[in-house]
């Protein structure tokens, strides 16, 4: 099979998973004059897109967004360290997971927004609570890929680790990790994901920033395409932060690629 | 005394693992040498402890009667002294060709490394595929790659466990070829367990014959044919089915059928 045949196809593929978006989007579009739902209430694509336009002359769309982004980015960073860290720990000693899994396990049935009303009991609702919030969501998945990633590097590599003599840093950095880092990349993007996801969550209680906030206000105001606006610009930066990591991921893992018949 | 490096001692040894709270016997003194710079073979039926054997040698397993000696010395875990080849290549599939080569040499500086990852690659025939991934390479390349780093380390001895064991027919008579080549290249002793009569023929000075529960050695075979072998020689057959014999193949099924 040609490599042109290839692009042709993924090429095709694309272009099929546009369709439906396509449809939804003119069916959006005409809900208002073909009097299915007040505009009022739908706003339109193309009022939105001016809607957006002018959120991002103003500032206030980008402010808000940096402002979440921030939150994020913290938050997934405390989270998903902890998480990983844990992993680690958990996967390496035989003694420690059965000491700390079992509760890791437990605390994880928690649903995720019901520890905010405690957050907020403990720590009111500054940034502290958020970030916390964040740091929750995003320690679960990292936690679990890390633990899985590390116990299933195959005792076939430890073995070999053993007959070279690789031990401690080494071997946790020369074996270990390469091993489980498919696993650990996985827990990544889901750990990210998520941190995205509650941030939106965590403005929604008490803030005065944030495209969460810009939603609540939007939605007091009875600025429909405020809240709009709002998801449109939630749901395509999430879509871009799995695209980027999609990226890495592709470049990072390269060795994973079977054989392609050209490299003699 | 003086041993000659390379060598290696199989004393009194025995061993038995515990199955189900009784202690089941994989290995009943064993004695012998493997001395310096030979090839030799360990053939056996599944079950009869010359993985288990080879795993001793190699220093993965240390709880055992009796003494293992290479060079005179106990042996007290793995070393670069024994080089490895399993079955499977067991190459990181994350390292390039030539990193896994030089998985054996962190101590070396980078230059160094290069040129015995270069030498070993061209000892292999695979010069050029340095900076390849395993699933890049098919199983006859991987297996070479997995020799590569075995030898890189400079080893006194090179263990091999079903080394050909994965490999289609043609592949292995190939490779078989040129283990012999690199034997004769490198002059170390090698160590190959097998379940492949005529491939131990084929590449040994000695073939040792294992049987099963316990484990003993049943009889040792000298192969005193010149090399490169003829497989199709009066004298290989009249060993191979020598060999055979001890596994009461002979009155069962027509040589040719028997392996």
């Amino acid at each position: 099979m040609s490599k042109s045949f290839i692009k042709h196809f993924q090429w095709k593929d694309k272009l099929l998973a546009l369709i439906v978006p396509l449809l939804l989007l003119i069916l959006w579009q005409s809900a208002g004059p073909l009097q299915l739902v007040s505009e009022l209430i739908l706003t339109p694509p193309l009022t939105l897109f001016h809607t957006l336009a002018d959120l991002v002359g103003s500032g206030e769309l980008t402010d808000n967004i940096i402002v979440s982004l921030q939150r994020v980015v913290i938050g997934f960073l405390v989270g998903a360290s902890s998480g990983f860290i844990l992993g680690i720990v958990m996967g390496l000693s035989p003694f420690l997971k059965r000491t700390l899994l079992p509760l890791v396990k437990s605390v994880q049935q928690v649903p995720e927004y019901a520890w905010m009303p405690l957050l907020i009991i403990l720590f009111s609702v500054g940034e502290l609570p958020k970030i916390i919030f964040i740091a929750i969501g995003a320690f679960y998945p990292m936690v679990f890929n890390t633990f899985q990633g590390i116990s299933g590097v195959p005792k076939n590599y430890h073995e070999l680790a053993n007959v070279y003599n690789y031990k401690n840093y080494r071997y946790l950095t020369k074996v270990i990790i390469p091993g489980a880092l498919p696993s650990i990349f996985t827990g990544i993007r889901l750990s990210l994901g998520l941190s995205w996801m509650f941030v939106v969550g965590a403005e929604l209680f008490g803030c005065d920033s944030g495209i969460g906030y810009m939603m609540i206000w939007g939605r007091q105001m009875f600025q429909i395409d405020l809240v709009m606006s709002g998801l449109v610009v939630i749901g395509a930066i999430g879509f871009v932060l799995n695209f980027i990591l999609e990226i890495i991921e592709k470049r990072l893992f390269s060795w994973r690629r079977s054989f392609e018949g050209g490299i003699a | 005394m003086s041993i000659e490096k390379g060598t290696l001692e199989i004393k009194a040894l025995s061993k038995s693992f515990i199955v189900d709270g009784n202690p089941l016997q994989i290995l009943n003194n064993i004695n012998i040498v493997f001395p310096a710079g030979a090839f030799i073979s360990i053939v056996g039926s599944s079950g009869c402890g010359k993985t288990t054997l080879l795993r001793i040698m190699l220093g993965l397993e240390t709880q055992y009667e009796g003494d293992a000696l290479i060079d005179g010395e106990k042996i007290v875990g793995p070393g670069l002294n024994r080089g490895i080849v399993f079955q499977d290549h067991r190459l990181l599939p994350w390292l390039t060709v030539g990193e896994n080569v030089a998985f054996g040499l962190e101590k070396l500086k980078r230059k160094e490394k290069k040129l015995i990852v270069d030498e070993h690659l061209k000892l292999v025939g695979l010069s050029g595929f340095v900076s390849a991934y395993p699933s890049q390479l098919s199983g006859g390349m991987a297996q070479r790659v997995a020799i590569a780093r075995a030898l890189a380390s400079k080893p006194e001895i090179l263990l091999m466990d079903e080394p050909l064991g994965a490999l289609d027919a043609l592949t292995r008579m190939y490779m078989q070829k040129e283990l012999e080549r690199i034997w004769l290249f490198e002059k170390i002793s090698m160590i190959m367990v097998t379940h492949d009569v005529e491939e131990a023929i084929y590449l040994s000075d000695k073939v040792v014959i294992m049987s099963s529960r316990p484990g003993i050695i049943k009889k040792i075979i000298d192969v005193p044919l010149p090399r490169p072998r003829d497989r199709a020689s009066s004298a290989f057959m009249q060993i191979k089915a020598e060999i055979l014999k001890e596994f009461h193949l002979e009155t069962e099924y027509p040589f040719a059928y028997a392996i």
